[in-house]
């Protein structure tokens, strides 16, 4: 080898071959949909449901839609952050939120609203940092530790309610929140679009949201950026736990009761929005409003089906079905993109 | 441009004594709106070496990338032995004899050497694998290379060298007509350099057609009959070896008349005290090394692929963890014990990695979230990022670093090797780094990203910063260093004064020739 040329040159690039530097990647199908399918799918749902859909177009099966969608739509805002942080999900928010309905119900009976509330951020620090501790820190597997994570909160929950059902004062804080309306909408209803609007705004515009996101595009990167990266995963369980415990307050003043069981099917059902909004399960791509955008989707199609007579049967396979279509769609983008 | 060089090729006005084994013909790529290969056609013989060199950009990869039918041209077609090949149909052309050699390694680190060389022709016998088979065919085509390995080793306990070896092997093993090989050299040593070249020149005097895409000249020089060059997609010429020089080889290249900078070493170094100091660090393949970097001093650490330089440095940094010794980092006469990696950043270290797209850059990322990352708490305000402070700020380190074109709102991945390398030292200059520690600056980067990166090295330890080098680049190593360390077997065998140092000495340390008592 000699040194004369491998020495460095001193002269610039010509600006012919600048033009070249940018990889000019060719337009994909799958990764415009894993990326921007959703705002066009979403639209042309809903105008179909507008159009062809009797009952659908009047604003009180509207703000019951979305209403009724509040609960799932704030748990899966809060899940963004884990899915983002490329920690794929966050499955004890089943347990999640049936706790945070049981203790809201049953320790304003007992003690008050303030300390039920008080008492319910703390279980959901705790799930935040035990879920965190475990997959930040320990680096285990998030599926896992979050599948156990529910059997322990629900084992638990089940073991001190021995199953029973809690039912709130009949003109209590709690059953007042879920019938309120401001004009034509709801509490709750309003309530899931202030937090989403908040999540969104921690997500994109904090240094902690900004680390998650980093983290969810390049673990490595960013720890050796200088990034506490066990914090930052902590962080966005904590996030989860937050949502989770919200969308279980809410759920339980609907009913103005609370029930261990009656939060089945929530980890798969937020999974359904954030993943039909187009946030990547393989981390880094994706937003809270993308969540609210996927609840919105998930939302008017059960309705379309529910309006048009098809069973419940038949609604779990269609989102199933569409699950199994978005990540594939994901990871085909995924792959065109590293390609 | 001279004259000469738009005459057309020697050979191309005599008809062709041999015919040509693959050849292609006015190969069109586009991505999107650019054209990566614009109408390039090129014919490699049995038994020739055919070299392929351009600047990052220029087209190389992907016009191996459409001969190994891994990606279909827009235009033209690829012929084998006078057939015609099914555009961007790996499988025909790898059937056809097309094997092609990954810059980026391919192989499955779990699995073992023979595993890995028969992967994906893995012998059957009544559906079950036939592992007699197996490594027979793997050790006939490892030795048909010149390579000792164990055939039972899994990948993930082979040095960088040796999985390079493997992977041609790989090739090999499916007894090829043409070889493609994309920079085998990136992370082989001078030694295993030679080594490689010396076995294409044997296989290539079996008649095997080569197709070689090097960055470095030398090597081109080295075993090539013909060399083809490419800039901006297009072919500039393709000439035999006799009629180049290295000199016109990178003039054709970059495409302007240039100056070579023989001389650029710093000559008057202002170099004050210890900053960075190592004292007994011990890790996993690095035996108790004491090593000091002076303010406004550069210290090249050289030495062979796999001699510990990383884990040193990653030790010394605590981005990997110590089982001992001590590190300080001492700036204005106050020593700090560096006692964790996130310690060290907070006492002003900057670290760029070696492998920049797995640990260096969040790729999917654009360049203003990157080079915000290592600086986002001086960038907000309690916990609120100032997104218009980030965007001046990113603006003025990408201009800071030559970014090219300078959009910061671009993902990061959309760059070329070069621009984003400049992009993960942005991200550390922000911070006005005291100390700085880097792995292969310019591993796979272009001629002008590397002259930039180098001027950037120079201007840090300038401003007085103490700046740690590693580099398997010999000329790199020595034009930057003010002092040379070289690491074998994990430790500091020698220390040379950059003014007098120089290849030889260096490698004769480097492969343990010789040995100089470290004070």
């Amino acid at each position: 080898m000699t040194p004369e040329t491998s020495s460095p040159i001193k002269a610039k690039p010509p600006v012919a071959q600048i033009e070249q530097e940018l990889e000019q990647k060719a337009f994909k199908l799958s990764e415009w949909m894993a990326q921007q399918g959703i705002f066009l799918f979403t639209a042309v749902l809903v105008l179909f449901a507008l159009v062809f859909i009797d009952g659908f177009a009047s604003l009180p099966n509207l703000t019951d839609v979305f209403n009724r969608a509040a609960p799932i739509g704030i748990v899966a805002a809060g899940m963004t952050f884990v899915v983002i942080s490329g920690n794929y999900l966050d499955l004890s928010v089943v347990a999640q939120v049936a706790t945070a309905a049981v203790v809201l119900i049953a320790v304003t009976n007992a003690v008050g609203l303030v300390p039920a509330i008080l008492f319910a951020i703390l279980i959901a620090l705790v799930y935040g940092i035990v879920n965190g501790i475990a997959v930040g820190g320990f680096k285990a597997n998030a599926v896992i530790v979050t599948l156990s994570t529910t059997f322990i909160g629900l084992g638990i929950l089940r073991w001190l309610t021995g199953g029973s059902i809690y039912f709130g004062d009949s003109d209590g804080p709690i059953r007042t929140f879920g019938t309120t309306r401001i004009g034509p909408l709801p509490l709750a209803m309003i309530l899931f679009i202030v937090v989403t609007l908040l999540l969104s705004l921690v997500l994109t515009r904090t240094n902690f949201g900004f680390m998650v996101r980093a983290y969810g595009s390049n673990r490595e990167a960013t720890r050796l950026a200088g990034v506490n990266t066990p914090l930052v995963v902590i962080g966005a369980f904590t996030m989860s736990a937050l949502g989770a415990m919200l969308g279980g307050f809410v759920l339980a003043a609907f009913s103005n009761t609370a029930v261990s069981a009656m939060s089945t099917g929530y980890d798969f059902r937020a999974l359904a929005a954030i993943i039909v909004g187009c946030t990547s399960v393989f981390g880094g791509r994706g937003s809270v409003m993308r969540t609210l955008l996927g609840v919105v989707f998930v939302s008017v199609l059960t309705n379309i089906m529910v309006l048009s007579g098809l069973g419940f049967g038949f609604q779990q396979m269609a989102i199933g079905l569409l699950i199994v279509l978005a990540v594939s769609v994901d990871a085909l983008a995924r792959k065109t993109r590293v390609s | 441009m001279s004259e000469e060089l738009r005459s057309p090729s020697t050979e191309q006005g005599t008809p062709a004594a041999r015919t040509p084994i693959i050849e292609a013909r006015g190969i069109v790529k586009r991505f999107g709106g650019a054209v990566a290969v614009d109408d390039v056609s090129i014919a490699v013989e049995p038994g020739e070496i055919h070299g392929l060199v351009g600047e990052n950009g220029a087209g190389k990869s992907t016009l191996m990338r459409v001969l190994a039918g891994v990606l279909a041209p827009n235009d033209g077609s690829v012929w084998v032995d006078g057939h015609q090949l099914d555009p961007g149909n790996t499988r025909e052309a790898l059937d056809a004899g097309v094997s092609l050699v990954h810059q980026e390694l391919s192989l499955v680190p779990e699995m073992t050497v023979a595993e890995n060389i028969l992967l994906g022709s893995t012998p059957t016998r009544a559906g079950f694998i036939d592992a007699r088979r197996q490594r027979q065919v793997a050790a006939e085509a490892l030795e048909e290379i010149g390579v000792t390995v164990d055939l039972d080793e899994p990948i993930a306990r082979l040095s960088v060298a040796l999985r390079q070896f493997v992977e041609i092997a790989r090739a090999i093993a499916r007894k090829p007509r043409v070889l493609i090989l994309d920079e085998p050299t990136a992370t082989l040593t001078p030694a295993e350099t030679e080594y490689l070249l010396d076995m294409l020149k044997r296989l290539a005097s079996r008649g095997l057609a080569i197709l070689y895409i090097s960055h470095r000249i030398p090597e081109i020089f080295a075993i090539c009959d013909r060399v083809t060059v490419l800039r901006d997609g297009s072919l500039v010429t393709s000439e035999g070896i006799g009629d180049l020089t290295p000199q016109s080889v990178v003039e054709h290249m970059v495409g302007r008349d240039l100056q070579l900078d023989l001389e650029s070493r710093r000559l008057n170094p202002d170099i004050g005290e210890p900053v960075l100091s190592a004292r007994g660090v011990k890790a996993p393949g690095v035996n108790d090394i004491d090593l000091d970097v002076r303010a406004g001093e550069i210290v090249g650490l050289g030495g062979l692929v796999g001699a510990g330089r990383t884990e040193l440095v990653r030790a010394m940094i605590g981005a990997d963890p110590r089982s001992g010794g001590e590190m300080t980092i001492t700036l204005g006469g106050t020593p700090r014990r560096i006692t964790g990696y996130r310690a060290a950043i907070a006492a002003g270290t900057a670290y760029i990695p070696e492998e920049r797209r797995s640990d260096g850059l969040a790729l999917t990322m654009t360049v203003v979230d990157n080079i915000a990352l290592p600086n986002r708490s001086a960038l907000s305000r309690s916990f609120v990022l100032q997104r218009r402070r980030i965007a001046e700020f990113a603006t003025a380190l990408a201009e800071a670093v030559n970014l090219r074109p300078p959009e910061i709102e671009r993902e990061v991945g959309q760059y070329s090797g070069g621009n984003q390398q400049k992009v993960v030292l942005a991200k550390w200059l922000g911070r006005k780094p005291d100390v700085i520690v880097l792995d292969e600056p310019t591993r796979g980067v272009d001629v002008g990203a590397k002259v930039e990166i180098h001027r950037l090295i120079r201007e840090l330890a300038d401003e007085g910063a103490a700046v740690l080098v590693v580099s398997s680049d010999l000329p790199e190593l020595l034009e930057l260093s003010d002092t040379i360390h070289v690491v074998r077997d994990g430790r500091i065998v020698g220390v040379l004064p950059g003014a007098e140092a120089d290849e030889t000495a260096v490698m004769a340390l480097a492969s343990g020739q010789q040995e100089v008592d470290v004070a």
